[in-house]
């Protein structure tokens, strides 16, 4: 048989099981089998556990349970909700402050949580209630938060960041780093819009006063006392130390990135049970069943994945089609630009996660030889993949939103995510143009390396 | 992804579907389950520690750390694994629906049903194999490759353990899809 034939049985059967709608674990775990059945020698089915045990046994891995821990901790706390009151008040005098205040809340709860969907419900549920009733625009409010959300998982410590680390075989270290000034360049156009979107709504509010008289809620002013403001800090501050203390546990060279998420679920959970009082069993074991719920499905989509991965290998498929994109000489730039086109496509069905390992065999060798550094590109992909939770039709924040806010209409809160989409994508541009955006600071913090985009 | 975004432990029902004969073999999953999830946040808990303790033991009495990321490798694994069958109980294997909602009601069913066989077969053979790997690790006394050197029939053991309770919990939810396509059409009450 062909290499084409091969692939493209490969590729039709992967499609077929995959939307068939079995759990994707399952469904990627029997693509691989078959096909190992039908063209693998006969000793490798023998082998295929063993395989399963071996990618799966790395600690680098294994600290996803640990990350998703610490994680929910926070989460299930009162912290977002904390931390979204104490930015209220700080921003309140600025124009357009509440947006900027849950911009800054959901990239501080990212950071510390890591996780997307969980930052919208965290920050969303005090956060979207509290700028429609100053008068914010639903489909506003809706978006700033599904926007901020995907933060979680460029700012460290990302689950999808561990995945493209040990797909890509680069430092983790470094990757979290890099992803640092792009989470930044975010928040920055998160909140730009968030003012001129602001203005423009206030100016329609003020047209609307004064030709009717009726004054919307966007047009009062509040201001908070310093007394106020001070007194929220005690219950934000302990978080923000625990944030920075991984941090420095990390780059400091005191643990290793799986130390840490360790040290951080043990701190974290910690810290509910000082400041929230959460430390019964009962209280906890919430925390844990949903940590294990959801690890479980994402190590075993995990594991699964990597089984097809080294099956699409050892069949030479994902080499023969990385040859074959390299054979056709495109312009590096086209190249990455087909490669990100791709990302999204997939970003419409399938989670991060999976996107990563079943495409790493894939994509990342072209882009080797073409010169980029797979450091910056994983930054690149993993922007592009967070536009993926925010657009339609799987993504996920919204639904977490429309969980939230059920009155607000879907396609209001679709049209109010668009412009943040855009935001994404032009920051993608910008580090295209100005890669330094990403790979200063790991090259500043751990020395610089030879490729450059 | 949908980290920590439900609250409390969902309820797990045994499906009314589910064929009398298998009932007993549901309600002692059910129980099994809890005991896994019990055991799951247990090892958490453990892996946290003994990650912390590998960073303190290095700083604080310059200790080498030489089995901690194995034992925290044990301990997720297990867990990974051994509540698999919990996680399928509630459903919460993610899988691509988006077409499902395309298909008539009666070639749903099917679907449905067809899907659970897929897992089912792959499952189960993945156990055999488990199985397999466990007992040859097992007779030959086989370590990891570390100076630790801790016998790999344990992690084996508990991934063969959880396939197989994954498999179980798969084909009680099998038979009561079955039991399901057997009966009426929508629209009749059953």
């Amino acid at each position: 048989m062909s290499m084409l034939t091969l692939g493209l049985l490969f590729g039709a059967a992967t499609l077929l099981f995959m939307f068939s709608g079995a759990p994707i674990s399952f469904a990627l775990g029997s693509v691989a089998v078959l096909f190992m059945y039908l063209f693998m020698p006969a000793s490798a089915l023998n082998t295929v556990t063993q395989n399963v045990y071996e990618e799966m046994a790395s600690i680098t891995l294994l600290s996803i349970p640990l990350f998703i821990l610490k994680g929910a901790a926070i989460g299930k706390s009162r912290a977002g909700q904390d931390l979204y009151a104490a930015m209220h008040v700080w921003m309140g005098r600025i124009p357009g402050g509440l947006g900027i205040a849950n911009v800054f809340a959901c990239a501080l709860f990212a950071a510390m949580a890591g996780s997307s969907p969980a930052t919208c419900s965290a920050i969303g549920s005090a956060g979207i209630p509290e700028m429609r009733r100053r008068g914010y625009s639903p489909g506003f409010a809706a978006g700033i938060i599904a926007a901020g959300g995907t933060l979680g998982i460029l700012l460290p410590p990302s689950v999808t960041m561990i995945l493209y680390a040990v797909a890509a075989e680069q430092s983790l270290g470094r990757l979290f780093l890099a992803g640092i000034f792009p989470g930044v360049l975010l928040v920055a156009l998160f909140a730009g819009y968030a003012v001129v979107r602001y203005r423009k709504e206030y100016r329609l509010a003020e047209a609307e006063f004064l030709r009717s008289g009726t004054a919307s809620a966007l047009l009062a002013h509040e201001t908070f006392s310093t007394r106020e403001k001070f007194e929220m800090l005690p219950r934000v501050v302990p978080f923000v130390l625990l944030l920075i203390g991984v941090m420095v546990a990390l780059y400091g060279g005191f643990a290793t990135p799986s130390e840490t998420a360790g040290l951080g679920a043990l701190l974290a959970l910690a810290l509910i049970a000082v400041i929230y009082g959460v430390w019964r069993p009962r209280d906890v074991a919430p925390i844990l069943t949903a940590t294990l719920k959801e690890s479980t499905m994402l190590m075993m989509i995990i594991g699964m994945s990597l089984l097809f991965s080294y099956v699409m290998s050892f069949l030479h498929i994902s080499q023969s089609t990385a040859e074959w994109v390299v054979g056709m000489h495109l312009s590096r730039w086209i190249l990455l630009a087909t490669v990100l086109v791709m990302v999204i496509l997939l970003g419409f069905f399938l989670p991060p996660v999976s996107i990563i390992l079943m495409t790493a065999p894939i994509i990342l060798p072209p882009l080797k030889a073409a010169g980029f550094d797979l450091i910056w590109f994983g930054v690149l992909m993993t922007i592009v993949m967070e536009t993926g939770l925010i657009h339609p039709p799987v993504g996920l924040n919204i639904f977490v939103i429309k969980n939230i806010a059920p009155d607000i209409p879907l396609n209001e809160i679709i049209w109010g995510v668009l412009p943040f989409v855009v935001l994404m994508l032009l920051a993608v541009v910008l580090i295209c143009v100005f890669p330094g955006i990403a790979t200063a600071l790991p090259d500043a913090v751990m020395g610089a390396v030879a490729a450059k985009p | 992804m949908t980290h920590g975004m439900d609250t409390g432990p969902a309820a797990v029902r045994i499906d009314p579907d589910t064929p009398r004969l298998l009932q007993p073999l549901a309600r002692a999953l059910l129980w099994v389950n809890q005991a896994m999830v019990a055991l799951g946040m247990v090892a958490l808990l453990v892996a946290s520690l003994v990650l912390t303790y590998s960073v303190i033991s290095r700083y604080v009495m310059q200790a080498s750390t030489d089995w901690q990321d194995e034992a925290a490798v044990f301990c997720l694994v297990g867990a990974t694994f051994l509540c698999g069958a919990f996680v399928q109980a509630l459903r919460g294997h993610v899988g691509i629906e988006a077409i499902a909602g395309w298909l008539p009601k009666s070639l749903d069913k099917l679907r449905r049903m067809l899907v659970d066989l897929l897992s089912v077969l792959f499952c189960s053979f993945f156990s055999w194999k488990s199985w397999t790997l466990f007992h040859e690790a097992w007779i030959e006394h086989q370590t990891t490759s570390s100076s630790w050197a801790p016998p790999l029939a344990i992690p084996y053991g508990l991934m063969a353990a959880g396939m197989t309770l994954l498999s179980l919990q798969l084909l009680v939810q099998l038979s009561a899809r079955v039991n399901a396509l057997s009966k009426k059409l929508p629209g009749t009450i059953q």
